[in-house]
């Protein structure tokens, strides 16, 4: 029998769904509300029940555009994330030194560190006096600082660092078909370290691939304070133009038109993740 | 335009006329009036100074009323604040940029305002007043300003124009449209080609596709008076006010230049909630915000253009505003509320035509 069909196992899910219904599903309803609503020359928002925003939205190819950058930056950042999360958390998930949980806790640390925070962080390591290109003109490999940040290389970089601890712990989580002894035998039988990498680690830990491949890739979509704050004006995603409507030119249909854009679009994601994963189980 | 009344107000400023009604509004404790109001403005060095200037003494004059001061973000923020309160507001006034305030006049957010309930209104500006139209005037008024690091910018800028000089490229911070400064900036740059904004940007746009490669970043963060005062670029737009406190607080380092070429207004306005809770107060501390008395504290302090005609601003005070004589010949008017209409168009033009040239 299923764990939720036993008597009263659904009630324990009941407070996360209130939460739920409160914080999330509800103010996404009025977000769609907002969105048929009608922006008047001035500026002005009058309530209505109109499609014109979603007209304007479609009509404007910038729209287009954003989406297509906001897809190219997402798929770039969450692969070099992933290339780069894999080897460490393989070490993590096989090592068997005792200092694995405090390893574990360095890969993910920057998490209790303030996006914002980190993103700052960057400005200084990356930026024309920064630490980067304070080095490279003492070496004298460069003549003049070499532009890292204030564009799409600065927010390439900042959210590749930003997603690696979503990866890393996806990919833990996701590693749980791994099984030593699999290796082992393909090595018995005689295959070399490489073949048995190709032919038999990486297709077992596929699954925490993809998992980890789809979260990086939504939180990526969704991801704000990068992108505005690393992009110095020159890179426009949906995530920023979503602000920028809400906040600079106070369009909160269209603001609310393009989140619910943005919902569709990661929910096309899930869907094909669904089917991916099917694939992959079979 | 808004040239000739800064100019009078430059003259009456000088000629130190007073008003009988102001001093006696200054003078005289009204009890009458009670009660908490909550006004809602910018966060930061404005609050703290406008809560020196204005809310405290404003107290003192009115003993029985009590002044909330709620940082609100941005004029956005506010107006957001503003909407989700339609139905039962907390907030009693609210100071924000004009370009938002006018939205939230058109969606009935906030009370018209007349001479009856607000007597200070009879001694601003025109434009001050038509700031607002029938609703909440004009309280400050400030200017787009280059701002530069005077350690760094040898010999010192003088002129909108040097910011094409190649020495400077990879060093400016521009804040680019939907901003109000890179709309700003746009007029000015108009105007430095000889054209007339109203009919054409096209000149501008050209000179600001040469200047692109030369701008680090386009959204300064957090503003470009830090970017400068921590090395990382050497000019910026900025706004008078703050460019000029800034000034101050860091010996000199960060200079301010108003553009012989011109610079354009950006006008807060005072709004007064429509369906507030403690009207009488809001329309009291409204008067008192636009009276004299906090006119010529809050510029002194912090360097906003007066809108009061009749306040007493003193003259080192007014030379560092756009109402002095020598600066506010230089001031291009602007209808922000016709701003308001093309300036999707002109921000798409920004995005394709010169952010795109400055990509790297």
């Amino acid at each position: 029998m299923s764990l939720l069909r036993r008597p009263g196992m659904l009630w324990l899910a009941l407070p996360a769904t209130a939460v739920l219904l409160f914080t999330y599903v509800a103010p996404m309803f009025g977000l769609a509300r907002m969105s048929f609503n009608r922006t008047l020359p001035g500026g002005a928002m009058q309530p209505d029940w109109t499609l014109a925003t979603y007209a304007e939205m479609a009509a404007d190819s910038f729209n287009l555009e954003l989406t297509l950058n906001s897809i190219q930056l997402s798929f770039t950042a969450t692969t070099f994330a992933l290339l780069l999360a894999y080897p460490v958390s393989l070490f993590l998930f096989r090592t068997e030194s005792r200092f694995r949980s405090l390893l574990a806790i360095i890969a993910i640390g920057p998490l209790l560190v303030n996006g914002v925070v980190r993103v700052f962080g960057w400005i200084a390591v990356l930026g024309d006096r920064g630490l980067v290109n304070s080095a490279l003109l003492a070496l004298g490999l460069v003549s003049e600082p070499v532009r890292l940040i204030y564009n799409w290389t600065g927010v390439t970089i900042g959210l590749t660092e930003s997603l690696l601890p979503y990866m890393v712990l996806a990919l833990l989580a996701g590693f749980g078909r791994l099984d030593r002894e699999v290796e082992a035998a393909a090595m018995s039988l005689g295959a070399r370290p490489w073949r048995v990498f190709v032919r038999v680690t990486l297709p077992l830990s596929l699954p925490a691939i993809v998992l980890g491949w789809l979260i990086c890739f939504i939180l990526a979509m969704s991801a704000f304070v990068t992108p505005k704050l690393l992009g110095g004006g020159r890179v426009f995603v949906l995530a920023t133009q979503v602000f920028e409507e809400a906040v600079d030119t106070v369009n909160w249909p269209l603001a609310a038109a393009l989140s619910v854009y943005m919902l569709v679009l990661l929910l096309l994601f899930l869907g094909a993740y669904g089917a991916l994963t099917r694939r992959v189980e079979r | 335009m808004i040239a000739k009344w800064l100019s009078t107000a430059a003259l009456i400023a000088l000629a130190a006329f007073v008003a009988p009604s102001a001093q006696a509004q200054g003078q005289t404790p009204n009890t009458a009036v009670s009660g908490t109001i909550t006004l809602v403005a910018y966060a930061g060095i404005f609050q703290d100074n406008y809560v020196a200037t204005v809310v405290e003494p404003f107290q003192r004059h009115f003993p029985n009323v009590r002044v909330n001061y709620f940082p609100g973000g941005t004029s956005a923020q506010m107006l957001g604040t503003a909407r989700a309160q339609r139905n039962d507001p907390q907030t009693d006034v609210i100071i924000m940029d004009a370009s938002v305030s006018m939205i939230g006049n058109g969606e009935g957010l906030f009370e018209r305002l007349t001479p009856a309930d607000v007597p200070s209104l009879n001694e601003l500006f025109p434009e001050a007043r038509a700031a607002g139209g029938e609703f909440g005037p004009a309280v400050t008024f400030d200017h787009l300003v280059l701002v530069y690091d005077t350690q760094r910018v040898q010999p010192p800028l003088t002129t909108l124009r040097q910011l094409w000089d190649p020495s400077l490229r990879g060093q400016l911070g521009v804040s680019a449209p939907p901003n109000i400064q890179g709309l700003a900036l746009t007029v000015m740059v108009a105007k430095m080609e000889g054209a007339d904004y109203r009919q054409t940007i096209d000149p501008a746009i050209r000179r600001l596709r040469e200047l692109a490669p030369s701008v680090q970043t386009f959204d300064p963060s957090p503003d470009g008076y830090t970017l400068i005062l921590n090395g990382a670029i050497r000019v910026a737009t900025g706004w008078n006010a703050r460019a000029q406190l800034i000034h101050d607080q860091s010996q000199g380092r960060l200079g301010v230049l108003l553009p012989p070429e011109g610079s354009v207004y950006q006008i807060n306005t005072i709004n007064v909630t429509r369906g507030g809770r403690n009207r009488a107060a809001a329309l009291a501390f409204t008067n008192y915000a636009l009276g004299q008395e906090a006119q010529k504290a809050f510029t002194e302090r912090m360097f906003y253009g007066p809108t009061n005609a009749r306040a007493q601003i003193s003259p080192a005070a007014l030379a560092r505003t756009a109402a002095s004589p020598e600066n506010q010949a230089r001031m291009i008017p602007v209808d922000w509320s016709w701003m308001a209409t093309v300036r999707d168009q002109w921000n798409n033009r920004w995005r394709r035509e010169v952010i795109a040239a400055g990509s790297r």
